[in-house]
Order: C-alpha cells, then sequence, then structure tokens
C-alpha cells in the first residue's frame, strides 16, 4: 500500500469513527417536543427565482432564493425541501430538505446555505442566477425560545448553523440577548458570522484546527462563561457531540434543550415515513419522524446518567 | 383537507390550484374498477401519499386517492437509515409501519374521506390469512381495497404471497368473502410468472391488478460499501423500472380481463401513455410526487388536454389513433 493510500484509509476510518460516535451521542437524549404554541404555517410550493448562488468558505454553497410565501411566513428551525433540477445529465430524483438559515419578509426572499457533498448537491451547486428552484416549505417543527427567556445560547457547527439562524433573528426582534457558539474546521469554514454580526449577537468562534471546538475545551469555555448567569434556553444544531454537550449542560443549569436533527427524506411532510427519529420506541409502535415531529426535539440526559 | 386557494396567487401552488382545467368537457378519462367508476386513471401509489398532501395539490382532481398498506395489528417501521437515492433511483425501506385497522379507522380515514375522491385502502399481511379479516375489519371505510401481496409469506419462509399463485389464491378468495367492494391484487415485480399471478388474482374474484410494485435492491454507500439502508435490503423505484414493469404490464394485460393498473417509474403523461398503449387502464404514481407534489394532477390535466387537442373521446381513442396510422 501507498502512504497515499495508507492515508486516504485513515482518514476513511477516523471519518467513520467519528460518524459512529457522533450518532451514538444521541442515544437516550431525544424526546418530541410538547405541542407548539402556535399553529404551523401552510406549506406550499413555489418556483423560486435564484437571485444570488454564491460561495461560502470552501465546502459551501448560498443561495439567495424569491419565495413570498415562506420568507413571510417561515417559522425559525423550519426547512425547505429544493427539488434539484436536471443538470449535466444527471437526474436527482428525492428533493433535498435544508434549513431556511434567513429569512427576509419585506424582500421575499430567503437564504439557505448547504454544503456541496453528494450527488444531490453537486448537481444543485450547477444552478444558475436567473433559474428558479421548486422549493416546497416551510416545513417541521422549529425552534422556540420560551415566551419568558431574556437570554439564550445558541450552538451551531458547519452547516447546522443554518437551522439556528433564525432563532438569532428572532432573539434579535424580541431583545432576547443571543450567544452564538459558531463551529467549523477551520476559522474560514464557520458559516454565520456576518448575520450574527448584523443582528447583534455575541460570538464564540470554535475551531477544529485551534482544538478549540473539542468538546471538552468548549464545555470548560461555556461553563466558565455562564457560571452566573446562565442563559434560558439552549439550542443546538449540527453534532451528535454537541447535543450531548448542550444536554449536560441544560441539566447542570436547569434550563431546557432543543436540538434539530437532519435525516434522509423524500417527501417532507410526514406521509412517506422515511426519516425515522433517533428515538428507541416499542417495536409495533412506529416511532418520530424526523421532518414533521421535529427536525427540532427536546434534549435531555437519560435519567440513569444524572 | 382540500384547502381554498388565495383569491391573488402569491405563490406557484397557488396558481397551480387557481388553474382549472378548461377543456375537459368533451373529453372522458373514467375508468371502472369493478362496481366503482372513477373520474380519470390516476392514483398514488400506496406509501406514495398520505391526507398531508391535501395542502400542497388539488387531491379532487385524481381519480383516486390509495393510502398506505394498512396491516391488522399495529407494525413500528424498519430502523433508520430508510431510504436513499442512488443513480439507478430512490431504494426504500420503510418497513410499512402502521397503526393497524382499528388505529387507521379512528386516525387516518376521516382526514382521508375529506378529500373528496374514492379511497381505495391497502391492506397487508404476514401470511395469506391475515388479509380477509383486515379487509373485514375496514369494510364501509374504503371504496375498493389494494391487496397488497407483496409481503414476506411467513408460513412459506423465502417467499412473497405475491409470487406464488396459490397464494394468490387463498388470499383473495377469502378477501372476495370479506366484502363486495372491488378488490385490487397487487403483485410483485419478481414473480416466476407475473401471468399466472395476474390469472389467479381473476379466477379468484378480483376486479383488477395492479403491476408491479418496488424491485428488492440492496444499496451501498459510495464511500465505505457499507449497506445505506439499516434493512440492508430496500426496494427500488423511480424512472429506472419502468421499462422492466411496462413489460410486466403487457403479459399481465394479455393474461387477464380485469383491468390492469400500471404502477412503475411514471413521472409524465407521456410515461402513463406508454403504459396505456400496452394495456394499461390507470396508473398510479410514486416517487415522482417526492419531487414534484403535483406531477399527478400535472399527468391528469396532460390527458385531458392531449385527448381534447387530438378531438378524441378518451384514451382508448387515443391509442386507436396510433395504431391507425
Amino acid at each position: 500500500m501507498t502512504a497515499m493510500a495508507s492515508l486516504a484509509r485513515e482518514a476513511l476510518r477516523r471519518q467513520q469513527a467519528f460518524a459512529a460516535a457522533d450518532e451514538a451521542a444521541l442515544d437516550g437524549l431525544i424526546s418530541v417536543r410538547p405541542p407548539a404554541g402556535q399553529p404551523r404555517p401552510e406549506p406550499v410550493w413555489d418556483d423560486a427565482r435564484v437571485l444570488e448562488h454564491t460561495n461560502v468558505g470552501q465546502r459551501y454553497r448560498r443561495l439567495v432564493l424569491a419565495t413570498g410565501t415562506i420568507a413571510r411566513t417561515a417559522l425559525a428551525g423550519q426547512f425547505l425541501m429544493i427539488t434539484v433540477p436536471p443538470t449535466g445529465g444527471e437526474r436527482i430524483l428525492l428533493p433535498r430538505p435544508m434549513a431556511i438559515h434567513r429569512r427576509h419578509p419585506d424582500a421575499g426572499t430567503v437564504e439557505v446555505i448547504y454544503g456541496v457533498a453528494g450527488r444531490g448537491t453537486i448537481a444543485l451547486a450547477d444552478v444558475a442566477v436567473g433559474g428558479s428552484l421548486l422549493v416546497t416549505g416551510p416545513l417541521g417543527r422549529g425552534f422556540e425560545i420560551p415566551s419568558d427567556a431574556r437570554t439564550a445560547l445558541l450552538i451551531g457547527r458547519g452547516v447546522g448553523v443554518c437551522a439556528i439562524m433564525a432563532s438569532v433573528e428572532d432573539a434579535a426582534a424580541r431583545g432576547v440577548d443571543a450567544t452564538v457558539v459558531l463551529s467549523g474546521r477551520t476559522r474560514f469554514d464557520l458559516i454565520g458570522v456576518t448575520d450574527c454580526a448584523e443582528l447583534g449577537a455575541a460570538v464564540i468562534p470554535v475551531t477544529d484546527d485551534d482544538g478549540s471546538s473539542s468538546i471538552p475545551a468548549l464545555g470548560e469555555r461555556l461553563r466558565a462563561e455562564f457560571r452566573d448567569n446562565p442563559p434560558a434556553v439552549i439550542l443546538v444544531c449540527g453534532a451528535g457531540v454537541l447535543a450531548r454537550l448542550a444536554a449536560e449542560l441544560g441539566a447542570e443549569w436547569g434550563v431546557p434543550v432543543q436540538v434539530s436533527l437532519e435525516a434522509h427524506m423524500a417527501c417532507g411532510l410526514g406521509y412517506c415515513h422515511g426519516c425515522a427519529a433517533p428515538v428507541a420506541t416499542d417495536p409495533e409502535v412506529e416511532g418520530p419522524l424526523v421532518c414533521v415531529d421535529g427536525p427540532v426535539f427536546d434534549a435531555a440526559l437519560p435519567v440513569s446518567s444524572l | 383537507m382540500t384547502s381554498a386557494p388565495p383569491q391573488h396567487p402569491t405563490d406557484a401552488r397557488a396558481a397551480f390550484f387557481a388553474a382549472r382545467p378548461t377543456r375537459s368537457a368533451t373529453v372522458d378519462l373514467s375508468v371502472r374498477i369493478g362496481s366503482l367508476t372513477l373520474a380519470n386513471p390516476v392514483m398514488p401509489a400506496s406509501g406514495c401519499f398520505g391526507p398531508a398532501l391535501g395542502r400542497l395539490i388539488p387531491v379532487a382532481e385524481l381519480g383516486a386517492v390509495v393510502t398506505k398498506t394498512v396491516f391488522g395489528t399495529p407494525r413500528g417501521g424498519n430502523a433508520a437509515h430508510r431510504l436513499t437515492e442512488i443513480r439507478a433511483g430512490m431504494v426504500n425501506s420503510v418497513g410499512i409501519p402502521s397503526r393497524g385497522a382499528a388505529g387507521f379507522l379512528a386516525e387516518l380515514h376521516p382526514r382521508y374521506r375529506e378529500l373528496g375522491v374514492p379511497v381505495i385502502i391497502s391492506v397487508g399481511g404476514h401470511r395469506p390469512a391475515e388479509y380477509a379479516p383486515v379487509v373485514r375489519d375496514l369494510d364501509g371505510a374504503g371504496d375498493a381495497y389494494e391487496l397488497n401481496v407483496s409481503c414476506p409469506n411467513l408460513d412459506r419462509l423465502g417467499t412473497d404471497i405475491g409470487s406464488d399463485p396459490d397464494a394468490i389464491l387463498a388470499v383473495v378468495r377469502a378477501a372476495r368473502q370479506a366484502t363486495d367492494k372491488p378488490l385490487i391484487v397487487k403483485l410483485p415485480v419478481l414473480a416466476s410468472s407475473i401471468a399466472d399471478c395476474a390469472l389467479a388474482a381473476q379466477e379468484a374474484g378480483a376486479d383488477a391488478v395492479c403491476v408491479a410494485n418496488s424491485i428488492p435492491a440492496l444499496p451501498l454507500q459510495p464511500d465505505t460499501r457499507s449497506p445505506a439502508l439499516g434493512n440492508v435490503i430496500g426496494g427500488l423505484s423511480g424512472p429506472s423500472i419502468r421499462p422492466i414493469v411496462l413489460r410486466l404490464v403487457w403479459l399481465a394485460a394479455r393474461a387477464v380481463e380485469i383491468p390492469v393498473i400500471a404502477c412503475g417509474g411514471i413521472e409524465t403523461a407521456e410515461d402513463a401513455l406508454d403504459y396505456f398503449a400496452v394495456g394499461a387502464r390507470a396508473v398510479q404514481v410514486g416517487t415522482a410526487s417526492f419531487g414534484r407534489p403535483f406531477a399527478m394532477v400535472e399527468i391528469v390535466r396532460a390527458l385531458q388536454e392531449r385527448c381534447a387537442d387530438d378531438e378524441v373521446a378518451g384514451i382508448r381513442d387515443l391509442i386507436d389513433l396510433w395504431r391507425a396510422q
């Protein structure tokens, strides 16, 4: 085996081990949120004009889509199903679920940021400005900042930052002090720095290359930061290990934690039953679905580990 | 729930609701399935529809709706991941979670009834004897029943009920005793003889056969080559299976007198017309609805337009017209 092949194999092994550990971190953590205080907006589908389609860092693409109904009605943490048009001979059958990163109701636009990772997103990355995309939404159960909260801690990693950014908008609109952890591989990969600056949220940037994003380092930093004045709620998205850290902090501080999950989906409306949430249930009873019971769930440490 | 479209369309969905077909007066797309007459031959494939879709499309324009398969007792479904997409199409191993007949009647059936079209209830079983009791428990609820025999037969391990003409006879004869409503038998792709299976359904008193179902497949993850699905094996669907199912529909339609309903990779009216040309009398649309929720309604409207353009009364005349050329 050449040194190069050996390195590639080692990288793949590490990636698989990380993915397995990340999935395991959600064990026993997730439960369906109690009924929402407000009704969910009626979903629509729309031919959304692509107003901008730009690179974000090395690995992400940002879409600005003109879709007035969705921009006006979407709640924080809801998502879209984006149908990928045929390009370069590639046919993508299933729409891709993507978080609504920003809502601009006055302009009638939403922003979506996605990682270019597989066949679907590689094809999506070719969509030209001026064209249109078929989008369905807003979908799912989003994040809710409790009405009496004055402070909130939001934690996002990688493209998972997009699921929490509309809650930063909510926090700004309601005068809630938001502290936002933005986690990524390097500082060039961080999503949301300018959004947080615009929305007046305090940012804690953490990255893998300097070790600041490691769970022990981040945990220590947040415990020190909030020792005397814990946030009223924690919202998290982007990694199972971050959800577990958030649940540990929530237990220590006595505050609720909400986590947004992702899953492979076909319909986004619940009828295909394709996106089983990682919740252990009686084998004779269907468990919750990420698309309609989530994507936002409550996260709490199992009683046995408290 | 058929939601009223806004007065001034503000998004493509609202415009689609508002764009009611105008040229359908002279066209008759109706089709009979036993004692049931459908206004047109387009319906969803079981598992690819739910009442929630009534918020996105004018479901009342369809010929019928078909429910997800109902088993007698509740089932939880398979472990995640339940679906993936490969170049050949979509592969799912959802595992048919079901609330059971009682749960369906209490929770889902009222929502189906609000849609304003005939409701075909898909029925499943783990062995041939399980189907008729479910049909009996549901009677009065469905306008027709589709017997999903593409299920592993626990009485004869390693075979699907629907790949075995004797098992089909047993399922359909018992179900025939349980209801006067039309019975449709949904046959699997991997039968040794689709004609024999369709004939068995007809002999036992079925009013139609549906050909076919997804094709058993094993998708791998591209980087690790480990199974992409929690259940390892799933069912392949989408446009790639269309030529395979087109052959099966052709074979079945030559074998039986009862209507053949085609199901396999239909995305457009042109695809539906291919199936009509080989003998299908109705079509079911599955995977296409995920990427384009309005696909079924678009097919109905396009069939109406097509008949009106060619100045024929219906699809049979359209096919006769091609044959005459």
